[in-house]
């Protein structure tokens, strides 16, 4: 048997090299090769986890943006802006003080060491005062801009369109409200400071410098420069090693991750010793990379520190060459040991702003990235006077993805009251039709009305106000049981809680609870049962009220018992609405007024119960299924 | 936690030593700053100057190289150690009970592993070379002082307690608040997932405004309490800096009036003083900072040695012989209840027998205890009492992987992993073979879907699967079952996603594919299994009923009624 030819179906099409992904060994049985799933063929949607140095698109405008948070807060800003000033400026005149101090020493001139002595107590003691302004008002600018940037961001978030949150993952949207938020308005506030002060510090002590003695001052400059090239060539080859470092963290996380949230199958197919294995493979190379990128950082430290004494060392001996000479006095000497070393503290620390600022306005640029989205579509003001619950769909096409067409064609007409199941296979199309009627997507072609009028003219809010519906992926908040369903309505009477309760056959349960509607469910439901958190949404939607009720698997995951008492409780709900209903389990929507059997995006056949069967069509095909007496 | 470190005791030992070198030469050269200016300066002294500046650079490069090598040594230490600890906490928790995982939620398990070793790791790291580092540079510098002058040394003794006071102040104040701003973050962050998770629900409700509003108290309350934080902290900079100067001053004062007063006390010691008195405080500050650093890392460790030191609730048996029968199961007299729940049993007194080839079906309300039955089997749990047979032994005797091999079980939540279909299928079968992993997919209905793809078999699943339907990943996971031969297969309702016609041709051709495989399959819907050999009817923790479906509808009550709730008429016409 020749071995490529016989790979079977849906194996042939491996994307990347081909190769690469069968290792076929003839040695071994020729006629079964051995697959390397492995070498993780190229291509596809993969995750790009390399990615750490980040440069942001365009710091110009991102940044003027971002000025435009702190132009609200202009009293904060320039108070700020002036206590660094007088900060800077009393860092700037202490060494000077303390130099002319050890002068008068040296000169035993001791009037002028008391009054000197005063000056610098006076200097001190503004120094303390306007760091601690400072601090205070960093603190304040940075948490009012952080509180205003994620107001904006959770408001737009709250009116991002649904395809948006379905294409991209929640985690990206919380990271940005979270960390990059933070990182924006922490680091700019504080490297604004720190940008205003290093800049007075350099200016001004190359000036103080100068009027002392210029011959120093360009011998120090000299080893200054030094510092800053050094560093740049260190932190150059350190980006290199962490970009990897990080790449390999994130790889560890994301495998650490995913097998401990998988932790069940693992245990369950023995695998434990296997995923240990991995882990510690990928572990041992993070280990051998840190280290080279540890050392190489920690070494940054020392030499910074070596080329600091030996700029001190240089100042020094010249100083005491020049002093010697008579070009200065001691006390000179001491100003400028003590200004060369301030002097390259702000050229390194704007240094490193840069990159810093780099990131922020990177992340600045994801936050307003997302605050440019737009809105989900608001348009339509009509508020229609009393529906009746008439529901048209003309020939609506649509798709989720450009290409991949979900439905076709589509056609129902419901009249006010009816109660319309939509049956079909997963895939079929039946939640994109509850999706299209809630304006959650628009559609391509054709049109929705209700009571005669295109939904797109109705007011989004009205339309939704009228329409309840409940998930097949129930959604509870970690609130009161009270305030989860009371959700549609917080000022409803408590009698409307007690009676939608009832009806969806919950109350029972939460009335044995020690807090009863009180109950504070933590992290959104988690201790409830899947069948239980249905029925609190059921609950949710009974007590909306609507003129028209969806229900999406609402009941798929409760037992069939309950599930057929809901259904008893549901056909009271159901007088005087319109609803529609999709289910698996055909005997959840027998009743229905009209059943639509829906497949791949078409509706193939419309009618009640006992037409459909006499039909002996598709739904037949599916009803009987249920009864074939399937032999497991 | 020190067992980890011992290890590396010869780095972790060498680490500090060279930073005393390192400090050593630090501190050495405001001493020869000192004579340059004393000797060399005032003396006019060119070649002192000279030899004592070379002797300055020649310390500073050798300090500079001590710095680099203290790094390289604190390195290997603080990261071997790292290593260490993070892989042996990964196998703890892949070995920890399911009670375990239920304790401690998988998201904390996750932080536990990553962040918190994280923390340790940069602790022992910071320790080695920071605290060492300034805990020599404090001795060092009062002895530095000291030489200087005695004056200048009580000066600092009479500042040091001031900063020390200082220090323990704002740690005190600030350290409870830090969990406060944790706890409210967490806060404002519960509020965000739920409302991107729950969007539709908000959405179609149209709340966003009770949401928005929701979010603003939360974030206010969270601004606030940082603010609180870091306002506080604002004042220990400058606290510490008021002491730091007023000790200068000090110093400049007492050296003028001994210089004065013709004592022992020259300019260039004033000078080198204040240099001293700078570094000693600033080392005081920093292990400030330190103890809070320790602090933090304490509460990690402690989270680490909860998972390390926990212990194996499932005792292995040893037994890995051959058993007499193969693909029996039985039940004696089994009850259970949660470990550390309200005591309430959640099953009773269970007694049953499954026959090797034989299809047990079960089925009962939600919560009436169907999947804890099932996870006796493999010893995810462990009975509390009664005793659990596999082909006639106690599965407590067994050698955890032999039994557990002897099952396949297919979850009620289908967990993937994020490579390709082939690979999740062979998942439990490492060199399974193309054909294999696709025989597999066709008995699980999951080879239509699969070829559609355009890269079929290597099609990559996405994180938690979230590009496949809940029907998908479902079939994805019978097939990661059936690629590799058990004697027991068991679906905790995991054909719950799939319709009805779907599931009826997995039924039939696992039927036909694994005739002799032992089949216990738990399903909501009476058609599922309808055809089984026998069914069980369990309801709140006892079985009901067992039989046939024939003898269940003549003779089980709660039967009927399910029946009824799902097939009602129409049904009996077959």
């Amino acid at each position: 048997m020749s071995m490529a030819k016989s790979l079977p179906k849906g194996f042939e099409n491996a994307p990347g090299a081909q190769a690469n992904v069968y290792k076929v060994s003839a040695a071994k049985n020729a006629s079964q090769p051995t697959v390397n799933f492995r070498g993780r063929p190229g291509g596809g949607p993969g995750r790009n986890m390399g990615q750490t140095v980040e440069h942001a698109e365009n710091v110009g405008g991102t940044l003027a943006r971002l000025m435009t948070y702190f132009g609200k807060s202009k009293r904060l800003l320039v108070l700020l802006l002036i206590s660094v000033v007088c900060v800077t400026l009393a860092g700037l005149l202490a060494p000077s003080l303390q130099g002319s101090a050890i002068d008068h020493i040296a000169g035993r001139a001791w009037d002028q060491l008391r009054s000197c002595v005063i000056l610098l107590l006076v200097v001190y003691l503004g120094n303390v005062l306007f760091t601690l302004a400072q601090s205070l008002l960093s603190a304040r600018l940075s948490q009012s801009i952080t509180r205003m940037m994620r107001h904006d961001l959770f408001k737009k978030m709250d009116h991002l369109s649904i395809r948006y949150l379905d294409t991209h993952s929640s985690g990206d949207v919380m990271s940005r409200m979270t960390n990059d938020v933070e990182n924006v308005s922490g680091t700019i506030s504080q490297s604004l400071g720190s940008l205003v002060s290093g800049l007075l510090t350099v200016v001004g002590t190359v000036t103080i410098m100068f009027v002392y003695c210029w011959q120093l001052t360009l011998i120090t400059m000299v080893t200054v420069l030094l510092t800053v090239l050094v560093t740049k060539q260190m932190s150059k080859v350190m980006r290199k090693v962490y970009r990897k470092r990080s790449a390999i963290l994130g790889q560890l996380n994301g495998h650490s991750e995913e097998m401990i949230t998988g932790y069940k199958s693992i245990v369950a197919y023995n695998k434990q010793q296997d995923v240990i294995d991995e882990f510690c493979q990928t572990s041992n190379e993070l280990r051998k990379v840190s280290i080279k990128a540890e050392i190489l950082g920690g070494s940054m430290g020392p030499i910074m520190n070596c080329i600091s004494n030996i700029s001190f060392v240089i100042v020094a001996a010249f100083g005491g060459y020049f002093a010697y000479t008579g070009l200065i006095t001691i006390g000179t000497v001491s100003a400028f040991i003590i200004y060369a070393k301030q002097f390259s503290r702000p050229i390194n620390e704007i240094a490193q702003l840069y990159g810093t600022i780099q990131t922020a306005v990177a992340g600045a640029e994801r936050v307003f990235a997302l605050l440019d989205e737009p809105d989900e579509d608001n348009s339509g003001d009509k508020e229609l006077a009393n529906i009746t619950g008439r529901i048209s769909f003309r020939n609506v096409d649509f798709s989720y993805v450009p290409g991949k067409q979900v439905l076709f064609d589509f056609d129902l007409e419901v009249e006010p009251g009816q109660k319309i199941a939509l049956v079909g296979s997963t895939g079929s199309g039946k939640t994109t039709v509850v999706n299209l009627l809630m304006r959650f997507y628009p559609v391509d072609k054709g049109e929705i009305l209700v009571d005669g009028v295109n939904i797109r003219d109705i007011r989004r809010d009205f339309l939704r106000d009228n329409i309840a519906i409940v998930l097949q992926d129930t959604v509870l908040f970690s609130n009161t049981i009270e305030n989860n369903i009371k959700y549609a309505d917080l000022d409803a009477p408590d009698e409307a809680m007690v009676r939608a309760a009832d009806m969806s056959h919950i109350r029972h349960y939460i009335e044995k609870l020690p807090k009863k509607y009180d109950t504070y469910l933590k992290q959104a439901g988690a201790g409830l049962s899947h069948g239980q958190r249905q029925l609190m949404s059921i609950a949710r939607a009974v007590l909306a009220d609507p003129k028209i009720l969806i229900l999406d698997e609402a009941t798929s995951s409760v037992d069939t018992r309950t599930e057929k008492k809901i259904q008893d409780a549901m056909v009271q709900l159901m007088k005087n609405r319109t609803s529609l209903i999709i289910a698996h389990r055909l005997s959840t929507i027998r009743d229905a007024d009209k059943i639509v059997v829906m497949d791949q995006g078409r509706v193939v056949e419309i009618g009640s119960h006992e037409e459909l069967l006499a039909k002996q069509g598709k739904y037949y095909e599916l009803y009987m299924t249920q009864f074939a007496g399937n032999r497991i | 936690m020190l067992k980890y470190v011992k290890k590396y005791w010869v780095f972790c030992l060498l680490a500090p030593l060279f930073m005393v070198g390192e400090v050593a030469m630090d501190l050495l050269q405001p001493d020869m700053m000192a004579d340059i200016v004393d000797n060399g300066v005032l003396q006019s002294n060119i070649d002192l100057i000279i030899s004592v500046g070379i002797r300055m650079i020649l310390t500073v490069l050798l300090g500079g190289l001590c710095g680099v090598m203290c790094g390289v040594f604190a390195n290997i230490a603080a990261q071997g150690f790292g290593n260490d600890l993070r892989k042996d906490v990964f196998a703890k928790i892949m070995h920890l009970s399911f009670q375990q995982t239920d304790k401690i939620s998988t998201g904390s398990l996750v932080t536990r592993l990553t962040n918190d070793v994280t923390q340790v790791q940069n602790t022992v790291m910071m320790s080695v070379r920071g605290f060492v580092r300034n805990c020599v540079m404090f001795v060092g510098g009062i002895i530095m002082l000291y030489r200087q002058s005695p004056k200048f040394a009580l000066v600092a003794a009479c500042g040091l307690p001031f900063v020390a006071l200082f220090a323990v102040f704002f740690l005190r104040k600030t350290a409870p608040l830090f969990s406060v701003v944790q706890k409210k973050l967490d806060g404002i962050n519960h509020i965000m997932q739920e409302t991107v998770a729950g969007a539709r629900v908000v959405k179609a409700y149209v709340r966003e405004e009770y949401e928005l509003s929701r979010f603003d108290e939360a974030n206010d309350a969270l601004c606030a309490e940082n603010l609180r934080v870091q306002s506080l902290l604002a004042f220990m900079g400058p606290c510490m800096n008021i002491v730091l100067n007023l000790c200068v001053v000090a110093v400049i004062i007492v050296g003028g009036w001994t210089v004065r007063d013709g004592g022992s006390i020259t300019p260039g010691n004033t000078m080198a003083a204040i240099t001293y008195l700078a570094q000693i405080l600033h080392g005081v500050t920093f292990m400030a900072n330190i103890f809070q650093i320790f602090s933090r890392a304490r509460a990690s460790a402690d989270r680490i040695n909860e998972v390390l030191n926990s212990p194996d609730v499932i005792v292995d048996g040893g037994h890995t012989g051959i058993a007499v029968e193969k693909g029996s199961v039985e039940f004696r007299n089994v009850s259970f209840s949660y470990p550390g729940g309200d005591g309430e049993e959640v099953l009773e007194n269970i007694s049953f027998r499954v026959e090797p080839g034989e299809t047990l079906g079960i089925i009962g309300a939600t919560a009436s205890g169907k999947s804890t039955l099932v996870h006796l089997i493999p010893r995810f749990y462990d009975a509390t009492e009664g005793e659990v047979l596999v082909d006639g032994i106690n599965v407590k005797d067994y050698d955890l992987e032999t039994l557990r091999d002897k099952i396949a079980i297919v979850l009620q939540k289908a967990e993937l992993y994020s490579r390709s279909i082939a690979e999740n299928i062979s998942w439990s079968k490492k060199d399974a073979t193309p054909w294999e992993i696709k025989k597999a997919a066709e008995i699980a209905q999951a080879d239509d879907f699969i070829c559609q793809k355009s890269s079929g078999y290597y099609t990559p699943v996405t994180e938690g699967g979230h590009s496949l339907s809940g029907g998908q990943k479902q079939r994805i996971s019978i097939a990661r079952a059936l690629v590799r031969e058990h004697e027991i297969l068991i679906f905790d309702d995991s054909t719950s996603a799939l319709d009805l016609k779907t599931e009826a041709s997995l039924y039939k051709a696992l039927e036909a594919e694994c005739p002799d495989v032992t089949k216990i399959i738990i399903a909501q819907r009476i058609a599922s299994i309808k055809g089984a050999d026998r069914i069980a009817v369990l309801d709140e923790g006892g079985i009901a009923a067992i039989g046939s479906h024939e003898e269940l509808m003549q003779s089980s009550p709660i039967y009927q009624d399910i029946y009824r709730s799902q097939l009602e008429e129409g049904g009996d016409k077959q």
